[in-house]
């Protein structure tokens, strides 16, 4: 205890996130190094025989150097560049619907009525949920058999048959689209109340006498304060749609066809289904360069949008 | 203002349109709206539940029956190893698996109320040397796509001989869960007064005393929102566990849900009965620390 004395201010709290830097280092930074060395590398999973680093007495495996290729391979590989387009879709399409739903529950659960402590506290029932789970039930209702929106619309008599969500490619990119975007808004929702709440409640006031309507006064105070989250909510909704795996691991494995295989399928399915570390790495590697871009940018948000002003 | 009637004052707190003045027509429209909200937030998993407690046969009847004609616990005394079915070996998997899942989510909870609450006080109240960098490296960290390490962490894990180990999925769930603890406790920490360390020092405490005696214990409400985001981090996640624990037995309860989904012979309403009995302990967790996890979250991304 007399330690703490005699360090300095600095020292002191460098000692006091040490551990966590440690930690971001051997389990993040070195991982993103090594990965980064396997996407330049042929991978063989079951030889681990040959080049080799020690590092603290384990034998970390280096395979064979072969440069470029795997990018060049990546690169030439018509379905990398489908795969992206289609991802560029679902991040437009996802960011949309999250943004927006987000928004909307936002205001609406933002007026005064019977029962709102209840209403917010639904919002974060999709959010908590396991990206497993958020799959499985949607599966309950949309299936082909025995999904509660087909019963639905049958009962209505709206369809002859059965729709199948899943049959079509670009029916389930859309369908891939707005589960993510359920388990996503209310979080975006969230975000959002927690801005309107910080707008003072006199600018509504006096706006209000001077006779201002309900959409004037969203657009003329209530977009404008809540435009530093619009930007973090987009942001983290991009990210987010880059990198989504799960649901499509759950609902549709990339298909029919590769009609649902964004880059990060692409990367996760040559790596491990295929054991293709290489060529896996590489894909997956192009993602990690656009997050870094996206991360720099929401580094920027931070420090210019959100601390108080002056 | 000397009109102002004791009405108008309690109303001073709200934010949207005016409720006296709303005509029924728009008090209509408002509650249809929160109603469709309601039923878009919590219909499906209403269904989920329903399903969970029907058996499939109703399930796939049409006309379809919302509520079910037959309610049935028998998909639950599957998972439980009640009932004997042809899948129930799959079945005996679950409870081990949330066992599994239960450790891992606990271990990792601790470890980042241990070390990144300590860091988060750190990032809110000192000036050190690397800290903007540092910084910048939990940010970066927390938008990194995990996937992309998970390579390395195969070659790594098996190289240490932490494959199909939950010691392996702890080491690695921490390194995507501590970004966050710190952000949200250096968020919190940023909350309290400083005076109050201050105080603490000119009353004789060194600076770690002031932290542990003083500081940490009224950071509660800051740590709860930490730890129970971290529990419900590692409880839901799915692609690291499925890709670096195969071996029967090792993986946490995502993984085998998912395979027993991937078996056409397994009846759906007993993977909702799973799905379900899999989602509560986060829902709940979530449910009972809302507040401060609403504050926590949304201080620690908004700053506003």
């Amino acid at each position: 205890m007399t330690l703490g004395i005699r360090l300095s201010e600095g020292r002191f709290a460098l000692l006091l996130v040490l551990p966590v830097l440690l930690g971001i280092f051997v389990v993040v930074l070195f991982p993103l190094l090594y990965s980064l060395w396997l996407s330049f590398t042929d991978v063989n999973v079951l030889r681990t025989s040959g080049p080799a680093i020690e590092l603290f007495g384990v034998r970390v495996p280096l395979f064979r150097w072969v440069g470029l290729q795997n990018y060049v391979d990546i690169f030439g590989d018509p379905l990398y560049w489908s795969s992206l387009w289609r991802t560029l879709y679902f991040v437009g399409a996802f960011v949309l619907e999250a943004t927006l739903v987000g928004l909307g529950t936002a205001l609406i659960l933002n007026e005064r009525f019977a029962g709102r402590p209840l209403m917010r506290s639904l919002l974060l029932i999709p959010w908590s949920l396991s990206r497993v789970v958020v799959g499985l039930l949607w599966i309950g209702i949309l299936d082909f058999e025995f999904g509660a929106f087909n019963g639905l619309l049958y009962n209505l008599h709206l369809v002859d048959g059965p729709i199948a969500f899943f049959k079509d490619g670009f029916s389930a990119l859309n369908v891939l689209v707005s589960v993510y975007a359920w388990n996503q808004a209310p979080f975006a929702a969230l975000l959002f109340l927690a801005g309107m709440q910080s707008i003072s409640a006199d600018v509504y006031s006096a706006a209000e006498v001077d006779g201002a309507g309900y959409w004037q006064r969203f657009g003329y105070l209530t977009l404008p304060a809540l435009r530093p989250i619009l930007f973090l909510v987009i942001v983290l909704a991009t990210v987010n749609a880059f990198l989504m795996l799960d649901l499509i691991y759950v609902l549709t494995m990339g298909g029919p066809g590769h009609d649902t295989t964004t880059v990060a399928w692409l990367g996760f399915q040559t790596a491990f289904t295929f054991f293709k570390f290489g060529p896996g790495t590489a894909i997956l590697y192009t993602l990690t360069a656009l997050c870094l871009v996206l991360a720099v940018v929401y580094h920027r948000l931070i420090l210019a949008g959100f601390e108080p002003a002056g | 203002m000397a009109t102002m009637t004791p009405t108008a004052t309690a109303e001073r707190g709200y934010r949207g349109g005016r409720y006296k003045t709303r005509s029924a027509g728009s008090r209509f429209m408002l509650y249809g709206l929160i109603l469709a909200v309601a039923l878009w937030l919590i219909g499906p998993v209403v269904w989920l539940f329903t399903t969970s407690i029907s058996y499939q046969r109703n399930l796939m009847a049409r006309p379809l029956s919302f509520v079910p004609p037959e309610v049935t616990f028998d998909n639950y005394r599957m998972i439980f190893g009640l009932v004997r079915f042809h899948a129930e070996s799959q079945a005996a998997r679950i409870l081990p698996s949330m066992l599994n899942s239960l450790v891992v989510a606990s271990a990792v909870t601790a470890l980042n109320l241990m070390v990144g609450t300590t860091a988060g006080y750190a990032y809110a109240r000192y000036r050190f040397p690397l800290k903007t960098l540092s910084l910048f490296a939990l940010l970066f960290a927390r938008m990194l796509p995990t996937v992309v390490l998970v390579p390395a962490f195969f070659l790594m894990l098996r190289a240490l001989g932490l494959q199909n180990t939950l010691t392996g999925l702890v080491v690695i769930y921490c390194a995507f869960t501590l970004p966050f603890t710190v952000w949200i406790m250096k968020a919190y920490f940023e909350t309290v007064p400083d005076e109050l360390d201050k105080s603490a020092l000119v009353d004789g405490c060194n600076r770690l005393q002031a932290y542990f005696r003083v500081v940490l214990p009224v950071a509660g409400p800051g740590l709860v929102a930490a730890g129970a985001f971290a529990f419900m981090l590692c409880w839901n996640e799915f692609i690291i566990a499925q890709v670096l624990n195969t071996k029967p037995g090792t993986t946490t309860l995502p993984p085998v849900i998912v395979a027993m989904n991937g078996q056409t012979n397994i009846d759906y309403s007993v993977i909702a009965a799973s799905g379900f009995l899999g989602a509560l302990p986060a829902v709940l967790l979530v449910l009972i620390f809302q507040k401060q996890m609403v504050q926590g979250l949304t201080a620690g991304s908004v700053k506003a």
